[in-house]
Parts: C-alpha cells; structure tokens; sequence
C-alpha cells in the first residue's frame, strides 16, 4: 500500500495534465469523415527518415504497467545477479521508499518512457530531443554521427548516440549513474550498462521502442521490453515541478 | 554573506566542463583556421536568422541585478514591492526559490553566466534547454496566440514572431513566484508579461533585450540594457540535478 500511496504522491504533486490549450496538432491525416486516421503512413523528414516528432503517451492511457515491474513480459523473470535479486527483495521489503521518483530525482531514460505524462520528441538534422513533462526534463540522442565517448560523466539519462537501421532509429547509451531504479519495484541499473533503444513509427499513431538491457554486473546476460506508445493530438504538456510544495519524502519511512 | 546564495547556486551544479570537446559542425574559419566568431549569423532555408548553438551569457551581471545599467527612476517599483524586496535582502536571499531547486523564472533563466543553455530552432517552435536545473523552453512560432487564462507556471507560456532578424517573444501565464533577480531580488506578480528580443548579431554573438510589464509590482514597464550571451564552441550542455544529494537548504540564511 505504501508503495501505492508514494505513486499517488508523485503522480498528484504535479496537478492533472489537463487539456489547456486544446491548441489543434498540424498534419494530421483525415480519414474521409474527418477524424484523425492513426493508420496513415508515418510522416518522413526530407532526407527520408522516418519523422519521430510528436507528442507521445503510453497507449495504457497511464503508466505503462511495466513502470511498476518493469519484468511484467519478460518470460521467466529478469537474468538477475544474487546480489541484485536481492537488492529487489530488500527495497521491497522497505517498501520502495528510497525510488529516485518519490524523491524528485530524475526516472533515467528507460523508467521515462514508461511514465504517464507525455513526452515530445523534437527531430532535427543530428539530434533527436526528447522533452517530458514530468519535472519539465529533457534528453539528448546524437545523430550527427559521433560516437559514443569512452568515459562520460555519468547520468541519469547516460550518452546516447542514434544511427538509422532502415526505419529504426537504433540508439545505444551507455554512462548512467550507479543505483538507478527502472521501475517502482527498484530493479537496478549499474553504471556498467549499455542500453540499446529501436524506436520505431509503424504508423502516424504509433510509436515502439524495443529496449535491450545489457548491463553485466546486475544481470547474467542482456534482456528486453517493449514499450507501445500512442500519439497525443491537440494538447501539450504543461508544467511539472516536483519540488515545488513537495510534502511526501517525510512519509517515505520504510516500515 | 550576500555572496552566500550565489555561491550554493553556483557550486550545485558542478563545473560545466569542456568534458567532451566534440567539434561544433559548422563553424565559419578565419584563413588562419581560428573560429571566425565575427562572421555572419547562419540562416535557415526560410531566410530567418538560426538562432541554434550552445549560448551563455557573459558573466552574471543581469543575474545579479536585472536593472543593470539603469537609471534609478528607470524602473519605479510600487511601495508593497519595495517593501518585500528590502525584506528579502534584510533576510539575506535566504528565501530565493532559486536555492530551493526551483525554476528561476523567466527571464532571469537566461542570465546565469555560470551556465549554457542550448537553442534548438525549427520552423514552428524554438526549444531552449537549459543546464542550471535541466529545464526547458518551448517558443511557439506556428501563429498561435496567448489564451487569456493560462495555468500559472515558474516558466510561463511563450509564443514568438520575427521582427526583421528579430525573434520577439512574448511570456505570460507566469506564477509570480520567481525572483527577477538574485542580489536586488526584486519581485514580480503573476501580472508580469515579458518580452524578450532575440538577436544573433554575429555567428558568435546573440544579444538579448527583456522588457518586464508588470503593473502590479511596477509603475511602468522597463526594459534591461543590452544582454550579450556568447556562442560556446566544441561543448554542450551536462546533466545538471540541484535536488540530488541536496545539503545545504538546513543552512540557508534567514536574516539576523
């Protein structure tokens, strides 16, 4: 129940995202009678890519299920090292009060693209940008063809690099910070990870992303989710400052 | 003691170091193959100034005292504003959302020489990331107005047109909270509208000018001199997290 209860904070320390501005979303597809067709080809940027910009939220309609257990569709469970089963066990048993949300600090890339809010991406020739709602963040993916440093500073959101396969942007990260959590129930991330992210626009209404988790020192071998997406038209996101009037991280005690 | 504020504000976010050095594409070159800082603004397809780079302004001097460069009966604050902002000095900053991890406001945002921000220019929308707090900026240009009732914010809502080589932003919607700036500390209200003027002079150069109209807190509205905010080559933007292990809010002054 606590961990419900330090969801709940986060989720109404940020106000509902309601629909202020009702601004229309351009270029949109029609079908014959007017509505937003989300079938319609997915739109292409004038080097012939696939166009990712728009503003995308989980097709949950909320949190994706897996920003609770991020091991919901991994079959048989996540390849855990000992000492990260146990880690899970532990933040468990203490009843999450120690997850990075619950306290303001940054989700990390993967535990963001499982949060309800939404998210806008922002295509341009050698960067793809990615601003969130939650805590008014952003995230950076190279395209302009660098590589990947060999000792970044280490972050919540790593280094990420992306480069054209087809029509999937492949974007690999690596330079997280130690102790990230990836979902509620506190499934580490260690600053040994890679992570690799396939997005994907099959359609002008959807957007996947096919995470590989690779990261030696929690796990026995590299895993992965898939994380569905659906386009959101005519709103956008508002402001969201967690800190602000933050009154939960006195409860988050543990048992 | 004054300094205090600052230097906690300053010293949360770490260095901005030259930590990657990936080269800047598209840097116009001297015959000596220096940067050629001097060279014309870059422009987009639509003949609009691109705006796009990592900027900084130069130095803290508007971050400190908006007003910088001012006449005194330049800017006129009503009696109730002049009080508050002699009790916030009296309280030595102590109260500065800005020291609690809070968004500065707009358009103290811009002013921070200690950090970067970074312009990302397409045709409907400008997006400024910020470093100090990892906020962002979206800059409508599509056309569309400022409804008349927005939900208040730190960060307000923007929309933008150009003037000639100008870009024009007007913000409204803004909560009133944030401080305009940190050593004069001067307040504004949720009546505050912005106006700021955008113009890359050079490649390396953008200027910025901010008009506050805030007839809550001001008799009239003014207008800060001339910002200079300097291009940042073979850099960007880190990672900035005030909140994270955060120590220093139990030692913040409240005055004597």
């Amino acid at each position: 129940m606590m961990t419900m209860n330090m969801w709940l904070g986060v989720l109404l320390a940020a106000g509902a995202p309601a629909q202020w501005l009702n601004y229309p979303t351009p270029g949109i597809p029609r079908t014959a009678d007017g509505k937003p067709n989300l079938a319609a080809a997915a739109p292409r940027t004038v080097d012939g890519k696939p166009d990712l910009s728009g503003l995308w939220e989980p097709v949950s309609k909320g949190a994706d299920p897996q920003f609770t257990d991020i091991a919901k569709n991994v079959a048989g469970g996540l390849p855990f090292q000992p000492w990260a089963a146990e880690a899970v066990k532990a933040r468990r048993a203490d009843l999450n009060k120690d997850d990075p949300d619950g306290h303001c600090q940054p989700l990390g890339l993967i535990k963001m693209h499982l949060h309800p809010y939404p998210r806008k991406m922002i295509q341009v020739p050698g960067l793809l940008l990615i601003l969130f709602e939650r805590n008014t963040e952003y995230r950076q993916i190279f395209t302009d063809g660098r590589p990947l440093p060999a000792d970044p500073q280490p972050g919540y959101n790593g280094y990420s690099v992306g480069k054209w396969d087809g029509d999937t942007l492949v974007v690999e990260s690596i330079g997280f910070k130690d102790g990230l959590w990836l979902d509620i129930s506190g499934t580490p991330l260690t600053d040994a990870a890679k992570v690799t992210e396939r997005f994907r626009r099959p359609n002008f209404g959807t957007l996947e992303i096919a995470v590989t988790v690779d990261d030696p020192k929690a796990y026995t071998k590299p895993w992965s989710i898939m994380v569905n997406q659906t386009i959101a038209l005519d709103t956008d996101m508002l402001e969201f400052v967690c800190q602000e009037n933050e009154k939960d991280v006195p409860h988050l005690v543990g048992k | 003691m004054k300094k205090y504020i600052f230097g906690f504000v300053a010293m949360a976010g770490l260095a901005s170091a030259q930590w990657l050095n990936y080269p800047t594409a598209g840097i116009p070159r001297t015959a000596d193959g220096k940067p050629n800082l001097a060279a014309p603004a870059p422009k987009l397809a639509n003949g609009k100034p691109d705006l796009s780079g990592v900027w900084m302004a130069d130095g803290q001097t508007y971050f400190f005292d908006l007003a910088a460069g001012l006449k005194p009966e330049d800017v006129v604050m009503l009696p109730w504003a002049q009080e508050l902002q002699k009790n916030r000095i009296d309280r030595e900053h102590g109260d500065d959302p800005l020291s609690r991890c809070l968004p500065h406001g707009v358009p103290r945002i811009n002013t921070n020489g200690l950090f970067p921000f970074k312009i990302v220019q397409t045709p409907g929308l400008v997006v400024i990331l910020y470093e100090q707090l990892n906020l962002f900026r979206q800059i409508f240009l599509d056309g569309r107005t400022l409804a008349k009732d927005l939900n208040p914010t730190w960060l307000g809502y923007s929309t933008g047109r150009w003037d000639g080589d100008t870009l024009v932003i007007e913000t409204s919607g803004l909560n009133g909270k944030a401080w305009l700036d940190t050593q004069k500390s001067r307040p504004a209200t949720d009546a505050l509208r912005v106006t700021e003027r955008f113009r890359r002079t050079n490649f390396g150069t953008l200027e910025v000018v901010a008009t506050i109209n805030d007839p809550k807190t001001y008799a009239k509205p003014w207008t800060t001199t001339t910002q200079k905010m300097f291009l940042q080559l073979d850099t960007d933007i880190l990672e900035f997290i005030c909140n994270e292990n955060e120590k220093d809010l139990p030692h913040m002054p409240v005055g004597k």
